[in-house]
Formats: structure tokens, C-alpha cells, sequence
């Protein structure tokens, strides 16, 4: 018994070690512009600073985070919308087309974003879609997590039951009415998970927002981030205060989610 | 119109829908600009003819001019020390701390978990936080380091040329670890426990339980690690942009960032094309590697 409480100590160091850069962000967020350059530095704060509200109305970060938001949430719906009908499909049947269907599908998860932006760019820029820079971000970055979605959802499907489905169409509801009474409301939790996940990911989405918008007014809080570092910044307190208030709500949401996200991870990934 | 309709609602036709819908959105985002970055590499593209369809063709030109550049070996270089370093310090990493999670202890799991929290934060913020743990004389790094005597004097993380590599590849592993531990955790949750203990009543130690049972068992399961670990870190660029933008003169520069460079910040974006033609197509042909394996266990 001794033992395993031992182990659990020693889990503890380490998951404290791993975390030590969080802790240091939001230790750092609380110190005042003097103390972060204290020599040795100070582990706790010495007289703890609050300067959220500072921070996010000098460099405007309402207006970053909004658009992130919007960001995020633009690629979730159309990345739900197109692929939670491919996922279910490629769960269902079996043959030489989805094989095809599904190595496509995976062959396109793998593209970097910072190889795929330069022709993105150029074409997007041919067909006058730089003038709605936001949405050029949005259909890029839709293209770029729509694979992950089906291959996560995909795996959420084929755990619900066949037999459900052929009862409902036996029972004379068309495809379309089983799929969106009996299928998709089995498969809730999954598909939750999944969009909750791309969300997370396009709200830290960084290569073509900051390759897309060049209108400060327009850009997302990683951009946002970026230029208030700048090459030579000294202002590490606000610097951690914005990234602060930028991840508090992700480690919240993960948190709240985290068995189902490592649940959800572990089957797609492998499978 | 209903006989028109009813294959639609209710025959094949309905699953061919759903399929096209995400696959054409596939290839009109991904596919179409795929080809376009090939034709575009064969162009000469700048600013001045971004926006015309009519760009002269140079055949190979670009190649040759970007292959022969003096910081394209460096660079090179660079890019297979950052995936190599990378990957095996995550896999090693990652391996020691699931064995090590399998432990039945109490909050193993959830304790497990937390190591996600790297994982979900946004790379870019990730390396704002780096940035200042590395930072030349106030970073708390080089604090612990000089108590701990490791080191005689500061380390200048980010800005000397002969360590600012390894600096972001540092702040990569740290972001790569959990997902390479939460992937061989499942492996090693599929090892029947039987054989551990048949194997210990045969008297194997711990070392010849690990080499004998635990690695042959988890072939599979590190292939599929091992690549999506290359692939990843291929991907990585959000890192560069928020430690050394490439820098100190490309001293920790690497094949996608400079990609990325060529195109928007120097408007060479014929040469960027090149790059990425060259790098997309070595992704896809780990990924392909991949896929294959994954098969081939679906089977056995």
C-alpha cells in the first residue's frame, strides 16, 4: 500500500515538472514589471499584480479574441457540416471506393499548413477572396482539420450499432430520417468531443491568419500575440498576462472534457 | 420527381452524397491547391504576377536556384537534427512515462491526463512561454542551471547561433511528449497481463521482461508513434515564428519555416513552392508508410 502511494508521489513530481512552464506563465502574469527582474528570480510573487483588465484594454484584446472566436467557431460548423455524413459512411461501408475515400482523407490530414499557405495564398488572392480575409482563414483552416474530424467521428460511429439503424429503416424511416434521429443523437458525445477539439485548434490557429489578414482590426489573438512580442520584448508580465487570459478558458474547457478528449484521441488515432 | 429523388433519400446515392460533400470540399481547399503549388513551382512568381494567370514558365530554374543557395544544406541539415532530436527524445520521453503510468497507482489515470494540458494549448502561446523560461538574463532556466552549477555562466538560449536550434526543438519536445504517452499507453494496455507474470515465475528480470515482452509487443504501436511523431514535427512552425523567427542567420532555420519565409516575407514565392513540393512530398510518403502499417495490424 506504502508503494503505490509512493508511486503517486513521484506521479506527482513529474506531472508538477511537465507543468512548471504553465505555472511559471501565470506566476509571471501576477508579478509586478520590477520583480520579473529580480535576481534570483521569485518563485511566488512578492506582491501580486492583477493587471487583466491593463492588459486586455491597452492592446485591445476583445478585439482579438473575438475574432479568434469567430474564427473557430466558422471552422467547427463547416467542418461539422461536411464531415459528420462522410464519417458516418466511411464507418459503414466497407469496399475498394472508401478504402480509397478514407486513404485520401488521410493523406490530407498530414499536409502542414505553413507548406500549403504559399498556394492558398496566390489562388486565394487570384479569386478576390483576400478582401474577406477572416473568411479565407476559415475555409483554409476548415480544409486542414475537416480529415482529423472525419477520422475521430468516423471511429465515434462505428461503435454504434448497425442493428439500431436497420430496425429504424425497417420500421419505414428514409435514410436521411434514420441517419439524423437514430445515428446522429447515439453518436452525440463523440461528435461533441470531436468539434470541441477542432475548436480548440482553430482558436490557436496561427500560419494563415498571419499570412491572410493583414488588418490589425481583423486578426486573431495568436497574430495579436506575436506583434506585442515583437523581436526584443521586455514586457514579459504582459506578455504572460495576455497569453494568460488567452489559454485560461482552453485549460478550462480541457479540464472539464479530459477523459472524454483522451478517450476520444486514443481510438481515432489508432484505428 | 420522386422516382428522381428516391435513390437520393434512401439507395447508394444518399451515401455518395455525404461522401462527395466532404471530399469535394477536400479537393477544392486541399487537392486543387496541391497541384497548383506544382505548377507554381515550375513559374516565376513574385509580386508583380501574383495576380495573373499567364506567369512564364521557367522549367527547372527554381529548383536549381533554391538547391544551390548556400544556407540550403544548412538549413537542410537543421531540419533533419530538429525531426530526428525531436521524435526520439519524445518517443523515449513518452515511452518511460507511460511504463511508468501503467503502474496501478491511485490518480494514475487522471494524473496521466494532465500531461495533455501542453498538448491542447496553442503552439504560438506555447512559445511566447518558452521564449521567456529561455530568455539570455532573466529566463529561469539559466537561474537553475547556474545554482544548480550546470553551467559556469548564462546561456544565450535564443540568440547564439550554436544552441538556437536545439532551444526550439527543447520547447518541442516538451509539446510532442503527452500525445507520443497517450498513444503508448493504449499499446501497452493491449499487453495480456498473463504474460508478464508467466514470465516472471520464469524468473526473467525486469530488463528481460522490457526487451523480451513489452518492445516485440509494441512493434506496431511505435511504427504508428514513430511517424505520426515525423509527421508533427514537420508541421511545426508556429515555434519558429514565436523563438527565433529562423535566426540567427538561419541557424535554426528549417525546411518549412523557410518555405514559408521565401513566400512572405522575401515574395519569392516560386522558390517557396519548390520547398514545399519537396516537403509535402516526403509527408506524404511517411504518411503513406504509415497508413500502410496501421493496415497491416487491422489484418493480423
Amino acid at each position: 500500500m506504502m508503494k503505490k502511494y509512493g508511486l503517486t508521489a513521484i506521479a506527482l513530481c513529474l506531472v508538477s515538472l511537465y507543468l512548471f512552464p504553465l505555472y511559471w506563465m501565470y506566476i509571471t502574469a501576477l508579478k509586478s514589471g520590477t520583480e520579473i527582474f529580480a535576481n534570483p528570480p521569485t518563485f511566488w510573487p512578492e506582491n501580486p499584480q492583477w493587471m487583466v483588465g491593463d492588459v486586455w484594454s491597452r492592446l485591445k484584446m476583445d478585439v482579438y479574441l473575438w475574432n479568434s472566436l469567430l474564427i473557430a467557431s466558422g471552422v467547427t460548423v463547416i467542418v461539422a457540416i461536411c464531415g459528420t455524413g462522410c464519417a458516418y459512411v466511411l464507418s459503414r461501408i466497407r469496399n475498394r471506393w472508401m478504402d480509397a475515400v478514407l486513404f485520401i482523407v488521410l493523406m490530407m490530414q498530414v499536409l502542414p499548413s505553413s507548406l500549403m499557405i504559399t498556394p492558398i495564398f496566390v489562388a486565394f488572392n487570384q479569386v478576390g477572396l483576400n478582401e474577406v480575409p477572416r473568411t479565407s482563414v476559415i475555409l483554409a483552416q476548415a480544409a486542414k482539420v475537416l480529415p482529423l474530424y472525419i477520422v475521430l467521428c468516423r471511429a465515434t460511429f462505428l461503435q454504434v450499432p448497425r442493428e439500431l439503424e436497420e430496425a429504424a429503416l425497417v420500421d419505414g424511416n428514409s435514410r436521411i430520417g434514420a441517419f439524423l434521429s437514430i445515428i446522429v443523437p447515439l453518436a452525440r458525445n463523440g461528435i461533441l468531443v470531436t468539434s470541441v477539439l477542432i475548436f480548440l485548434q482553430s482558436f490557436g490557429e496561427y500560419v494563415y491568419s498571419r499570412s491572410l489578414i493583414t488588418q490589425r482590426a481583423l486578426q486573431p489573438a495568436t497574430v495579436g500575440l506575436q506583434s506585442f512580442m515583437g523581436p526584443n520584448t521586455s514586457d514579459w508580465s504582459g506578455v504572460m498576462t495576455y497569453s494568460a487570459i488567452y489559454v485560461t478558458p482552453v485549460l478550462i474547457i480541457f479540464v472539464l472534457l479530459q477523459r472524454q478528449i483522451v478517450s476520444g484521441l486514443t481510438s481515432g488515432a489508432l484505428k | 420527381m420522386l422516382n428522381f429523388t428516391r435513390p437520393f433519400r434512401d439507395g447508394a446515392g444518399f451515401d455518395t452524397i455525404l461522401v462527395m460533400l466532404a471530399l469535394g470540399y477536400l479537393v477544392l481547399f486541399s487537392g486543387f491547391p496541391l497541384v497548383y503549388n506544382l505548377v507554381m513551382s515550375f513559374q516565376e512568381v513574385d509580386l508583380f504576377s501574383l495576380a495573373s494567370f499567364d506567369r512564364p514558365y521557367v522549367g527547372l530554374d527554381n529548383y536549381v536556384d533554391v538547391l544551390s543557395r548556400p544556407e540550403a544544406w544548412g538549413i537542410f541539415l537543421n531540419t533533419v537534427k530538429f525531426v530526428g532530436i525531436s521524435v526520439a527524445a519524445q518517443l523515449s520521453i513518452g515511452f518511460a512515462l507511460a511504463i511508468f503510468f501503467q503502474q496501478n497507482f491511485p490518480g494514475s489515470t487522471w494524473l496521466r491526463g494532465l500531461f495533455l494540458a501542453g498538448w491542447i494549448m496553442p503552439a504560438l502561446v506555447v512559445g511566447a512561454v518558452w521564449s521567456w523560461i529561455l530568455a539570455g538574463d532573466f529566463g529561469v532556466l539559466n537561474h537553475v542551471l547556474l545554482s544548480l552549477g550546470l553551467t559556469g555562466e548564462r546561456i544565450f538560449w535564443l540568440s547564439d547561433p550554436n544552441v538556437a536550434l536545439y532551444s526550439v526543438i527543447l520547447a518541442n519536445i516538451w509539446l510532442g511528449v503527452p500525445f507520443n504517452m497517450i498513444l503508448l499507453s493504449v499499446g501497452l494496455a493491449g499487453i495480456p497481463e498473463d504474460i508478464y507474470e508467466a514470465a516472471e515465475m520464469d524468473g526473467a528480470n525486469a530488463f528481460q521482461r522490457f526487451f523480451t515482452i513489452t518492445l516485440p509487443m509494441m512493434r506496431a504501436q511505435l511504427g504508428a508513434v514513430i511517424s505520426l511523431g515525423v509527421i508533427f514535427t514537420l508541421q511545426q512552425f508556429d515555434l519558429f515564428a514565436a523563438l527565433t523567427q529562423g535566426g540567427p542567420s538561419n541557424a535554426s532555420n528549417v525546411f518549412q519555416y523557410w518555405s514559408w519565409q521565401l513566400s512572405f516575407q522575401y515574395y519569392e514565392i516560386g522558390v517557396g513552392s519548390v520547398i514545399s513540393v519537396l516537403m509535402i512530398l516526403f509527408v506524404i510518403f511517411v504518411a503513406a508508410v504509415y497508413v500502410r502499417s496501421t493496415r497491416h495490424e487491422h489484418l493480423a
